[in-house]
């Protein structure tokens, strides 16, 4: 084994006898991580992921229920972005049938999907402001939120599960006069991510705490292969929504955004940007939308074939592996979320760093997790180990840079 | 446009190709797949190893390696035996491929050469009976896993 390998998997310098599992760490999501850190002093010199504290062997599950029952099963995999999963899971599907799906369905699928990225996206940049000190624009930010719960409300009937896409369309119609509540909403929250934009870059307590940490370089991304912001923060161009359009993403285009610099400041300017994208790309959606059905007639079997789709979350790439037999139930579904995807690049992000960036870097890579809480520190110069709390690292992080270290 | 590419990396490593309208799958005997799949990551811009996956279909364990570019996939497939599963890992070449690796060897029992977390959990509990198969093969019966961990 090279020692490439193993620095990647950040496996070497420590035997794994002093591995200590804890967690579970969050009960909505399939992979909380757990990050062992190795310091020298206060630099974090080897990180060791360890996840599945909480798999809840949902691949497992969705063999035992109908296709109709696996749509809410994986939708619970994700409590942010569960539209993602239900789409990634309906449209893979669908590429094994021959449903039609209307066009009208799939124009309604970029309107949830967008408010969805926007959802998710602003719960990212309130939990960044937290944990960089800044608790203004996390309640700025969580407020300005609810509206696009409210929104996801009033079309789907529900704020986060939304059990909207279905096997040949999606579950209801839009409510009538809907499009006019929509878009004063859309519009609102352009003006005020374009606010945010111009504050995270001015503010100090922002730019002090996220340019150049976490920095992670375009090499090392071709190699490590991470989806969604965190790739493009390295300058690379790689979009599902652009490179491979499902739904109506061939006529309604996103705008990917890049950033050369890879580190947190670039990950907030590119997030920020693409809820400008979303909300442009939501009213679009809203413009274009044509009459018609909103689903298809489907069949309860679904004919047998393999299937490999993938969406674009809004962490990136989630892929979904479906095979079929022509049973009423899948006989393989399997699925990578983008957090598994990006781990590997997380760990790097963080070496070199003091343990005072450990919270901003690792919820720069948006993980979608709870485990902040329970961070377990090696220090190699004092050979032992003790752990601190979620709300001790944030205030070691916001007391070390107010000492003026910077 | 990859298709004559794909059709030689196939050729060279003894395997097949097969293509649908989304999936250009090359099929390889498993001492092929680590070399198959570097020549396919070489291609250009296939360096994107979406993930890996692995499917117990009764007397084998098969696997596919899906790579991504533009619209297409690349599936770069293999199966192994199921009494003792082993095959060459990805990672000295393909870090990417360390945790995809990793969990099939904890849900599908595949023993992976050369993958740091070998022998090591990475998704299942520690305390995993040993005696009992990876979850998810065919043969696993969850509640005798959960007599054998004594959660019930």
């Amino acid at each position: 084994m090279s020692e490439r390998t193993e620095a990647s998997a950040g496996l070497t310098q420590y035997s794994p006898e002093g591995m200590m599992p804890f967690g579970p760490v969050h009960p909505s999501l399939k992979e909380p991580e757990y990050f062992k850190l190795i310091l020298e002093g206060e630099k974090i010199v080897q990180v060791i992921p360890r996840i599945g504290y909480v798999h809840r062997g949902i691949e497992r599950a969705a063999q035992d229920r109908t296709w109709v029952k696996d749509i809410y099963l994986f939708e619970r995999i994700c409590g942010i972005c569960s539209f993602a999963h239900s789409l990634s899971f309906t449209q893979g599907v669908e590429a094994l049938t021959k449903f039609e799906v209307p066009k009208r369905a799939k124009y309604i699928r970029v309107l949830v999907a967008e408010l969805e990225r926007i959802h998710s996206h602003l719960l990212w940049l309130g939990l960044v402001g937290h944990w960089a000190g800044f608790d203004t624009l996390f309640m700025w930010v969580w407020k300005d939120r609810e509206h696009i719960l409210d929104l996801s409300e009033a079309i789907t009937g529900n704020r986060v599960h939304k059990s909207y896409s279905t096997f040949g369309g999606v579950r209801k119609d839009l409510p009538d006069g809907i499009a006019d509540k929509i878009r004063p909403e859309l519009k609102y929250i352009e003006k005020r991510a374009t606010y945010y934009a111009e504050l995270v870059r001015s503010e100090e307590t922002m730019s002090v705490r996220t340019k150049g940490v976490g920095r992670v370089t375009q090499e090392k991304a071709r190699e490590l292969c991470p989806v969604g912001p965190l790739l493009r923060c390295t300058g690379i161009s790689r979009d599902v929504r652009a490179e491979d359009p499902y739904a109506a993403y061939d006529d309604i285009v996103p705008d990917v955004q890049t950033r050369v610099e890879g580190d947190i400041a670039s990950l907030l300017d590119l997030r920020i940007a693409e809820v400008i994208d979303s909300a442009r790309m939501a009213s679009e959606a809203l413009d274009k939308l044509p009459g018609g059905a909103f689903k298809a007639p489907v069949t309860r079997t679904i004919p047998a074939g393999e299937s490999d789709f993938h969406v674009e979350a809004p962490r990136g790439e989630l892929f979904y592996f479906v095979k079929s037999s022509g049973r009423s139930v899948p006989d393989r579904v399997k699925i990578r979320t983008p957090t598994m995807a990006n781990i590997l690049t997380a760990t790097e992000m963080l070496k070199g760093h003091t343990l005072a960036d450990v919270p901003v870097v690792l919820t720069g890579m948006d993980p979608c997790f709870g485990c902040m809480d329970r961070v377990a520190v090696l220090d190699t110069n004092r050979s032992k180990e003790y752990s601190i709390s979620g709300e001790d690292l944030r205030q070691l992080g916001i007391d070390y840079y107010r000492r003026g270290n910077r | 446009m990859q298709s004559d590419a794909l059709r030689d990396v196939a050729a060279r490593f003894g395997g097949a190709l097969t293509e649908t309208s989304k999936v250009s799958t090359i099929s390889v005997p498993p001492e092929k797949v680590v070399d198959a799949c570097v020549a396919v990551s070489k291609l250009p811009g296939l360096y994107h190893l979406s993930t890996i996956t692995g499917l117990d279909e009764g007397e084998k364990i098969v696997l596919h390696y899906q790579f991504w570019e533009g619209v297409r996939f690349v599936d770069v497939k293999t199966e192994v035996g199921k009494s003792s599963p082993k095959l060459g890992s990805l990672c000295a070449v393909l870090p990417s491929a360390t945790l995809y690796e990793a969990e099939i060897q904890d849900i599908l029992g595949v023993d992976f050469e050369g993958n740091p977390y070998r022998g090591k959990k990475l998704l299942l509990s520690d305390d995993y009976p040993a005696e009992a198969p990876p979850p998810l093969r065919k043969e696993a019966d969850p509640a005798e896993i959960r007599r054998l961990m004594k959660l019930e």
